[in-house]
């Protein structure tokens, strides 16, 4: 299991990366922006390859391309950066920006509750709703002996 | 604390990368570079261009004066890696033009691959194109018609000497980037300093 102090920031980028956007805007609504604010990397859309392997142990392929925007900024001194999928820039942005707020400790709570929480609540129901529908499609299939 | 680079890295490293062609075309020809990016010392803001443009995950680069902010800003903005030793460098940033290293010391490439050599970027107190007569060494080559006069400032004494020693063994050499401020000028290996 990783134990990495980093870990609790891997898992709200990675919350921010698969949040919806219009969520997380709304989300962000209730913070202003920083005062001292810099992008240090302004909002870019580029491709990364995908691979892949079969099983465990088979030999690794590449299993095709994804579009993903990439963001880092500056604000407070602290460094956000986001990498989402899909190419929409304010995403990227705003994500980005959640992460700096994040590493700056007298904004974390505030941001922890009133972002990071209601995000992870919906994409929880997202999934659920996911394998329930997934569920309900499930088909089983029995072997029919035939009777002697 | 992090600086940004190339506001717009597209347009803007296109922009350097058309004016830093037209400065090896015409060597010994100051210009003057149309962006130059916020840069933490010791780069300077034109070297920085310079490096963004050229630079990639796939070339290294030296620096002479490592310093840990530029270098973490150089990793992030531009990927690079970053050079342990000069004879391995791809580009070399020289930002103390009195101290560098002998001329020798970098890759002038080898006979099958003579591109794989280094280009150094030499940050100068000064770089002028003065009228004939008023000092600055006389160049001359591809791209020059006759000759050109570029005075080059804050150079040691044994530069010129070292580079001279180099032109015997064109096609190999190593290809110079000045920049003072926001001037450029190129010296590529093709360019012979006229004695006297």
């Amino acid at each position: 299991m990783d134990t990495s102090p980093n870990l609790a920031r891997a898992q709200w980028m990675s919350l921010l990366a698969q949040s919806d956007p219009a969520e997380l805007a709304a989300a962000m609504d209730g913070f202003a922006p920083p005062a001292d604010l810099s992008w240090l990397r302004p909002a870019q859309t580029g491709l990364y390859m995908l691979r892949g392997r079969v099983g465990g142990s088979g030999q690794p392929f590449n299993f095709g391309e994804v579009t993903v925007t990439r963001c880092s900024v500056q604000a407070d001194g602290q460094i956000g950066h986001a990498w989402v999928r899909g190419g929409n820039a304010r995403h990227a942005e705003l994500a980005a920006l959640a992460d700096a707020m994040l590493q700056d400790e007298q904004r974390h709570a505030r941001i922890q509750l009133q972002v990071i929480e209601p995000l992870r609540r919906a994409l929880e129901r997202r999934r659920d709703e996911a394998s329930r529908k997934a569920a309900a499609s499930k088909v089983e299939f029995f072997t029919v002996v035939r009777g002697e | 604390m992090m600086l940004a680079a190339f506001a717009q890295p597209v347009f803007d490293s296109q922009r350097t990368f058309r004016e830093l062609l037209q400065a090896m075309a015409r060597p010994a020809l100051p210009r003057t570079l149309p962006i130059v990016p916020p840069a933490p010392a010791p780069i300077a803001p034109a070297a920085m261009a310079i490096l963004l443009t050229l630079c990639d995950s796939a070339t290294s680069v030296w620096l002479q004066q490592p310093d840990e902010e530029a270098m973490r800003h150089l990793r992030f903005h531009a990927g690079v890696k970053l050079a342990q030793r000069p004879e391995e460098a791809d580009f070399a940033l020289i930002s103390d033009p009195g101290s560098m290293p002998a001329l020798d010391v970098f890759a002038r490439g080898d006979l099958r691959y003579p591109e794989r050599s280094a280009s150094l970027i030499i940050q100068v107190a000064a770089i002028q194109s003065p009228a004939a007569g008023k000092g600055g060494s006389q160049f001359a080559g591809p791209g020059i018609r006759d000759t050109a006069t570029l005075h080059v400032e804050g150079l040691h004494a044994d530069f010129w000497p070292q580079r001279a020693a180099l032109a015997e063994q064109l096609p190999l050499g190593i290809d110079l980037y000045f920049v003072a401020a926001q001037q450029l000028a190129c010296l590529p290996r093709t360019t012979r300093r006229l004695e006297g």
